[in-house]
């Protein structure tokens, strides 16, 4: 080093500090590695947008912490699954949509691909040829989403393999969280991936139109060139950016202990940047947007920061330096609504009438999955419950903490609609088709899997607050998640954390909601009262002081059993609570006093939201006629209004 | 707006409020086929609710989760609420069509008829109408399929645009265009309708015909006049709209009345139209040659008309439409 330089040298570290502390892929106070890095992919992709096509190189470098040799590796070719004879397709086409899509007919537009061109294993030679489409999940030969190499030799325990992958993506326009709209691109699932060693065996399944994904643990450097005006946002941190001189630029981004990586661009795209301050120090938040959203972009912001602070103070830390949110275009919903690590796409409008809000369910829901999923990386083929449920309930929690549990998606024009009332709708739909326990692909329809998946899950849970109370649900959660964060905890790890942290065996409960199909409703069967001395001819009644002998039959219509409250009122204005343990078909209950029955209503605080039918919880001996009067008002108008239409015509 | 629009335009109004008795009894038929409508579903509904706590979240607020679960339930059938709907609009929908006649010649007498002259008129020119309602079907279709040729290109254009507002507008100004082709539609088969009762004319090909002609030689101004109507109806509607809104949930009386308002105006505007439509006929078409319909054996008479551009020759009795001031 020149002499002239060396009393710089102590500068030169300060800076160089500095900048790779800027560059880090966590928050300040948290220090890698965070999770058994089994894969480590370094990937350099060249974006061709007029045809939207990637070409790659990736490395990638697999440790063997199986325990065991292994000699077979099999990669996901997620983008194939949009092609017409795929698994992805046929089950999307069997249940008629996904998403926002349709397939009744096949579009060009929709096809997409992922080619591999080249795969050398470094020490073995070029292995494209022992490349073979597999479809362990239901022997499509058709289908070309998993692919399986065999090496020459086997890779011993605690051995590292490199794979040297040269392939191409063509993305289709925007279909289950990836592809294209116009100059806007999300790069999702858009690389060969290998499986998981999971429980003694290799898990890469084929795409499924209704499930999602399951990943290893590890890091990531992708380097992507792109025309020099687009705009660009990817997981992880961006480490680099420089101009080719050509009308590109290549922008290099670094992250640590995730499972996936994504990446947008749009030369549109206008970005907004905020910081969350947690309990591990400063998270910028990158909201990549619109200029037609601007109305959008401070709810976007505003939902990302009271999000980011309902889960630190509730469940853990966000570790990572940064979330990089999505805001898709007009016409790309179908980019909307995704999680991949420290990376979401939201959902959005040019005019949402204030009152409603979309903005924060979507926006809430993603970034709940950087927990559940991104963090806690269950198995999304599998157990969907445990990311999309789980998430579900957490969105219901932290919604209800924003706006009110009534009134946290709608409240507009006196109508209300809470985030637990959504799911429970949701859940309400098919509630008895498939156990939560059940591979989730193999439910019976797409629809079945939302209702069950996102409303069981989240509504099952909301219930189980009224057996443990909301706060040990939450310490169980936030237990749940300090303890399997960078792992890939199974339903039984999450029950047997719940019941640990409630200090109670909740088989009970768990064999009907999420092994069995039980479903729960409690009526209230016979609710009056008599005179005791009805025999007597002579008596009159007389208020406050004829006695009355009041008989409540309550009565569990459904399979599910449940404690149940039930809340009896007597026209003298007293009020009773009883508990039943709902474990017989009905109960009685029997009151003598100089007062007759006004309402005995179960489940008085809507507690139990697993009960199929609210309306059958009460009887009162006076009806609510302004409900009725004013639906009849506006069932009127309705029906006057279109008898005037129709007359237009005349 | 011509003088003679302008006329028409309030002596409209005028002959609206002067045989106001007809916008009640429409008002009324409305009223009821409604009630009728709905009366299934409001029992059910009763039924389902009575003595059940949950209608409390029907009150205010109104739970919207609860309202869906209640439309779900086995026993409250919703398709019932959309059969009894659906049958009495299309019942009045027949009235209207039936009595349309009926309140053109009121209008064109500008007396109160007799209950006997009012269904009398109704009834002879009833087929006549039902033959009009079918050859509208034509330019209606026609004006839907424009609509369906905008939407599409709306939605071409929309879609490879960057801002979202392309798609919305272009949507919106798709919709506009289809509003006002069927304003002027409805207005031709009005001025038809009018020309029918005031001419007694029975040939509805040759009726429509000159009605497109008389509609098309003034069109500017009379689409106006209807424009203007119509408009006038859409503000009163959102004026109650917005009333509506800052009504407390609790206020269903208030409610009624708000809501009943706005359907009342939209009757009214379409009563204003045909008895401004009515008016302007009677203004500038020289009738011939009778001012009263034989409603029992009526002779067919024959009807001059003169191409509207076309100056009158002295020797004829008068074409129907001499050239406007306007």
């Amino acid at each position: 080093m020149n002499r002239l330089l060396r009393p710089c040298l102590p500068f030169v570290v300060l800076l160089w500090s500095i900048g790779a502390l800027a560059q880090s892929p966590f928050a300040p106070k948290v220090t890698g590695p965070l999770s058994k890095r089994v894969v480590a992919y370094q990937i350099d992709a060249k974006y061709d947008p007029p045809t939207h096509t990637v070409a790659a190189s990736e490395t990638l470098t697999y440790h063997n912490l199986t325990g065991q040799p292994l000699d077979t590796f099999p990669f996901h070719l997620y983008l194939n699954a949009f092609q017409p004879k795929s698994t992805w397709m046929y089950e999307a086409h069997r249940d008629g949509s996904f998403r926002t899509s349709n397939f009744d007919t096949w579009k060009p537009e929709e096809y997409g691909s992922n080619e591999v061109t080249s795969l050398e294993v470094v020490g073995m030679g070029d292995l494209t040829k022992q490349m073979k489409f597999i479809s362990p999940d239901d022997g499509n030969p058709n289908d070309k989403t998993v692919f399986q190499v065999k090496l020459p030799r086997p890779v011993a325990p605690g051995q590292d393999v490199i794979f040297k992958i040269r392939f191409k993506a063509k993305f289709p326009e925007v279909i289950a969280r990836t592809g294209y709209k116009r100059t806007f691109l999300l790069a999702g699932q858009w690389f060969p991936k290998v499986g998981v060693w999971w429980h003694g065996q290799w898990n890469c399944h084929q795409f499924h139109a209704m499930t999602e994904f399951f990943a290893d643990f590890g890091t990531y450097d992708v380097k992507v060139t792109l025309p020099k005006e687009d705009v660009i946002g990817a997981t992880g941190v961006q480490v680099s950016d420089q101009d080719n001189g050509n009308g590109t630029k290549t922008v290099a981004f670094h992250a640590e202990d995730v499972h996936d990586f994504a990446w947008t661009a749009d030369p549109n795209f206008k970005v907004v940047e905020d910081d969350f301050v947690g309990s591990v120090g400063k998270v910028r938040i990158r909201l990549l947007t619109y200029d037609g959203h601007k109305h959008e972009w401070q709810p976007y912001i505003d939902c990302a920061l009271q999000s980011m602070k309902a889960f630190d103070d509730w469940y853990g830390p966000y570790p990572y330096a940064q979330l990089t949110v999505v805001d898709p275009p007009h016409g790309a919903t179908e980019a909307g609504g995704m999680e991949y690590p420290t990376f979401i796409t939201g959902d959005s409008a040019w005019f949402i009438p204030k009152g409603v809000h979309l903005i924060d369910l979507v926006t809430e829901h993603e970034f709940g999955h950087q927990y559940w999923y991104g963090m806690v990386a269950t198995n999304e083929f599998e157990n969907g419950w445990l990311d999309e449920g789980i998430n579900s309930y957490t969105e219901v929690k932290v919604l209800d903490n924003m706006y009110g549990e009534n009134a946290s998606i709608i409240n507009l024009l006196g109508g209300q609609l809470g985030e637990r009332n959504f799911q429970r709708l949701g859940y309400l739909s098919s509630p008895d088709m498939d156990p939560l326990s059940r591979i989730s692909f193999q439910d019976v329809s797409a629809g079945t899997y939302a209702d069950i998946t996102y409303g069981k899950t989240a509504t099952m849970l909301v219930s189980l607050e009224k057996v443990v109370g909301e706060q040990t649900l939450r310490n169980a959660l936030h237990t749940y998640f300090m303890r399997y964060r960078f792992t890939h905890p199974t339903q039984e790890d999450f029950m047997r954390t719940v019941n640990e942290v409630a200090g109670q065996d909740l088989s009970w409960y768990w064999n009907q909601a999420v092994y069995g199909t039980q479903v729960m409703d409690y009526e209230v069967k016979r609710a009056d009262s008599t005179q005791v001395t009805w025999y007597d001819e002579n008596l009159k009644e007389k208020k406050g002081e004829t006695e009355y002998e009041t008989q409540v039959i309550l009565h569990r219509k459904g399979d599910f059993v449940f404690p149940v409250d039930a809340e009896v009122k007597f026209d003298n204005g007293e009020t009773l609570r009883e508990r039943w343990d709902g474990k017989d078909r009905w109960a009685r209950y029997v009151y003598r006093k100089k007062a007759q029955i006004a309402s005995v209503q179960l489940d008085p605080d809507y507690q139990i939201t697993m009960d199929r039918d609210y309306l059958n919880n009460s009887k009162a001996t006076e009806s609510n006629h302004a409900a009725i009067h004013k639906l009849a008002t506006y069932w009127l108008f309705i029906t006057q209004f279109l008898a005037q239409m129709l007359s237009w015509f005349a | 707006m011509a003088e003679g629009q302008k006329g028409a335009f309030a002596a409209g109004f005028s002959l609206l409020w002067r045989r106001q008795n007809v916008l009640w009894w429409v008002f009324v038929v409305n009223f009821l086929c409604g009630i009728l409508g709905i009366l299934p579903a409001t029992v059910n509904l009763s039924q389902a609710l009575h003595g059940r706590l949950a209608a409390d979240r029907l009150g205010s607020p109104f739970d919207l989760g609860m309202y869906v679960e209640l439309l779900r339930l086995p026993d409250v059938d919703i398709s019932r609420y959309n059969v009894g709907a659906f049958v009495f609009a299309f019942v009045f929908f027949l009235f209207m069509l039936f009595v349309t006649g009926g309140i053109i010649e009121t209008y064109r007498e500008d007396r109160r008829l007799s209950t006997g002259d009012f269904f009398a008129s109704s009834g002879a020119f009833f087929w006549r109408f039902v033959r009009l309602l079918l050859l509208s079907i034509i330019p209606f279709l026609m004006v839907g399929m424009v609509h369906s040729g905008l939407q599409k290109l709306a939605d071409h254009i929309g879609d490879r645009a960057i801002a979202d507002q392309v798609s919305i507008f272009l949507s919106l100004a798709a919709f506009v265009i289809f509003l006002l082709l069927a304003l002027w539609v409805r207005l031709w088969f009005d001025i038809a309708q009018v020309r029918a009762v005031v001419q007694n004319e029975r040939r509805m090909w040759r009726n429509l015909w000159r009605s497109w002609r008389i509609t098309w030689h003034d069109l500017g101004a009379l689409f106006w006049m209807y424009f203007g109507i119509a408009l006038l109806a859409w503000i009163v509607t959102a004026i109650c709209l917005v009333l509506w809104s800052k009504t407390p949930g609790t206020a269903t009386p208030l409610t009624f009345l708000l809501l009943e308002l706005i359907i009342f105006t939209h009757l009214a505007s379409r009563l204003w139209q045909l008895a401004s439509a009515t008016t302007w006929y009677q203004r500038h078409a020289e009738l011939v040659p009778a001012d009263r319909v034989d409603y029992v054996t009526p002779h067919p008479e024959e009807v001059v008309e003169a191409e509207p551009s076309t100056p009158p020759p002295p020797a004829d009795p008068g074409p129907e439409l001499p050239p406007t001031d306007a």
